[in-house]
């Protein structure tokens, strides 16, 4: 029973941490590219006197947020998941 | 390109770049004999023994990934068109996290060599790994065809080599890495590769942000005064025409990476899911880095390359074609060293990806096929020697199709590995693993249905109907069929799993 409990937690506490992760990387890439797809003008406006666009920046913001996510999966696997499963083994 | 590189330039070129790739040659023979000691089970073969850390498999991972077409196709693109090359970019990138939050661990934990391992898990073995092989080799050998012409046709220009010796070099070289060393000896080509390539790149890069100061304001200034579109070339352009065309194409690229089967093979190589998570997280830092740096190189060829008459044809073409745009910036701001150094990192890129693709292929064969479906429980001697004889037909295979290829568009092909992948082997990996109603029958009519509408759409399409066969008006008006044969795959999966009232099922 007790081994069921700690599957039951281990599969509570992956589905809390993968969960919000995944729609913070499938929502704003969706999003880029729906803007792509219907507003592509949008992106073309530029920064404040420079010839930066939106678009440019947006783009190099979602490199950052896949990094992000990819580096806090790792810290809060590390930190939540592990255990459960170590726990599990012994 | 005869201009650049049959005039005085040539002696130096040629003896920077042959040097660089002896010694490259050289290290990674002898890493080969090293690995060769160390892989004599069929187990160590496929997964370089288990023992790769995290850091080495990411950068692994991430050399599979930058492929030679990736590094001067992206680049290439930005240089044409701007904005456009950081779609691509982003939608190979963004596959990472995919991979990472829903494939790695349980595919690490479920699997031994390849994802075909999860598919059967649960289902009917036989039908299941074939069709597992079937998508991985479809997907592989367009890679591979894709990747071959492309060497050549580099090696040609870099080199000064004939087609045909260039396409026997790299493919009796990937085959002696293959065959003798294994997985370990792809993985370690691979990260020597990867740390080359990374190190050129920046070189290039840091050489061009250098002469603006550091300022991207100035960078991109630059950019825009000297590109015959001006301003538009930050915004979406040319590449993507109408709404189905972007969506298809932006789930061809989020999904596609995480079904590519030499990709998915490298987290059997480290310890566990712990590791694995890690490989994840170093890969998907090392290409997105990568990425920034090859639009950096595109725009930097707009500006330093597009209008010096040095590299330009006398219609005032640049020379080669549009891919060439990192090779002659490398030139313009490192002259013929750095001119050479990133031919040899090229030419070592070239052959880490087909060592790499052909040991998936070769799995495929020997493991689903052979040890799984032919003759089951074959001992593991006779499935040794089947893979090395599989490594050896896939080898040869690619240079007969390099060469019959030659002079054929093989740029659909990348498309089309990325569109099955996408249409066959992640749904059926996917839903093996998160759908707990799946049944035999809904996995093989689902992505049979999938491979396939993938295949006729491709060829009813503008790229092979129009452009290759030369018929007046595409069948199927877009070039990115993944909308349609992702939803295909699904829907046959969900129709065929929830309908099937067998025994089998019910289990």
């Amino acid at each position: 029973m007790r081994n069921e409990d700690l599957f039951k937690r281990l599969i509570d506490t992956k589905k809390r941490i993968i969960r919000p992760l995944l729609f913070l990387t499938v929502i704003p890439y969706l999003a880029f590219i729906y803007v792509i797809a219907f507003y592509p003008n949008y992106f073309s406006n530029m920064l404040l006197n420079s010839n930066v666009s939106i678009g440019i920046i947006l783009g190099f913001l979602l490199i950052i947020v896949i990094w992000i996510v990819t580096l806090l999966y790792v810290y809060l696997a590390n930190k939540h998941i592990e255990p459960i499963i170590k726990d599990l083994n012994n | 390109m005869l201009k650049l590189f049959t005039s005085s330039q040539s002696g130096d070129l040629n003896i920077v770049a042959i040097w660089m790739f002896l010694i490259f040659v050289a290290v990674t023979l002898y890493i080969t004999f090293w690995a060769a000691k160390k892989t004599q089970s069929t187990n160590n073969f496929f997964t370089a023994g288990g023992n790769i850390t995290g850091l080495q498999n990411g950068l692994a991972i991430s050399g599979d990934f930058m492929s030679a077409a990736s590094f001067l196709g992206i680049s290439g693109l930005v240089f044409l068109s701007g904005f456009d090359g950081l779609i691509y970019s982003i939608g190979f990138l963004v596959g990472w996290p995919i991979i990472l939050l829903l494939i790695a661990e349980p595919l690490r934990n479920l699997g031994k060599y390849g994802f075909s391992d999860v598919v059967s898990f649960r289902l009917d073995e036989k039908p299941v790994r074939i069709l597992s092989a079937f998508g991985s080799l479809s997907t592989v050998i367009l890679y591979l065809i894709a990747q071959m012409v492309g060497a050549g046709k580099l090696i040609e220009i870099l080199f000064g080599l004939p087609y045909i010796t260039a396409e026997i070099i790299v493919g009796i070289l990937m085959i002696l890495y293959v065959t003798f060393g294994g997985m370990l000896a792809t993985t370690w080509v691979q990260i020597i590769k990867a740390i080359l390539l990374l190190s050129g790149a920046t070189i290039i890069a840091v050489l061009v942000l250098n002469q603006f100061d550091f300022s991207f304001n100035q960078f991109f200034d630059a950019a825009v005064n000297t590109h015959d579109n001006g301003a538009a070339i930050m915004a979406p352009g040319g590449l993507i025409t109408d709404p189905v065309s972007a969506i298809s194409l932006g789930l061809a690229l989020m999904f596609g990476t995480a079904g590519l089967p030499h990709i998915l093979m490298r987290f059997f190589t480290v310890s566990d899911a712990k590791q694995a998570r890690r490989s994840v997280a170093f890969a998907t830092g090392f290409i997105g880095y990568f990425y920034i740096l090859t639009f950096i190189i595109g725009f930097g060829a707009i500006i330093l390359v597009s209008n010096n008459p040095a590299y330009l044809s006398d219609s005032g073409n640049i020379l080669g074609n549009n891919n060439m745009a990192a090779i002659h910036l490398a030139h313009a701001v490192g002259g013929n060293i750095l001119l050479g150094f990133i031919s040899a990192v090229a030419f070592a890129t070239i052959l880490a990806v087909v060592s790499g693709l052909t040991l998936a292929g070769a799995s495929a064969i020997s493991h689903d096929l052979y040890a799984n479906v032919i003759n089951k429980g074959a001992n593991d001697k006779s499935q040794m020697v089947v893979s090395k004889i599989a490594t050896i037909g896939l080898g040869l295979m690619a240079i007969i199709l390099g060469i019959i290829f030659e002079k054929q568009n093989v740029a659909f092909m990348v498309g089309l590995a990325f569109a099955i992948a996408a249409s066959t082997n992640f749904p059926i990996l996917f839903l093996s693993i998160y759908w707990k109603r799946v049944t035999t029958r809904g996995v093989i009519t689902g992505g049979s249905a999938g491979l396939i509408s993938c295949i006729i759409l491709v060829i009813f399409g503008p790229i092979v109907w129009v452009d290759i066969l030369n018929n007046a008006q595409a069948i199927f008006p877009y070039k990115y069929p993944a909308l349609f044969s992702m939803t295909i795959t699904f829907f046959g999966i969900w129709f065929f799993s929830i309908t099937d009232n067998s025994l089998k099922a019910a289990k």
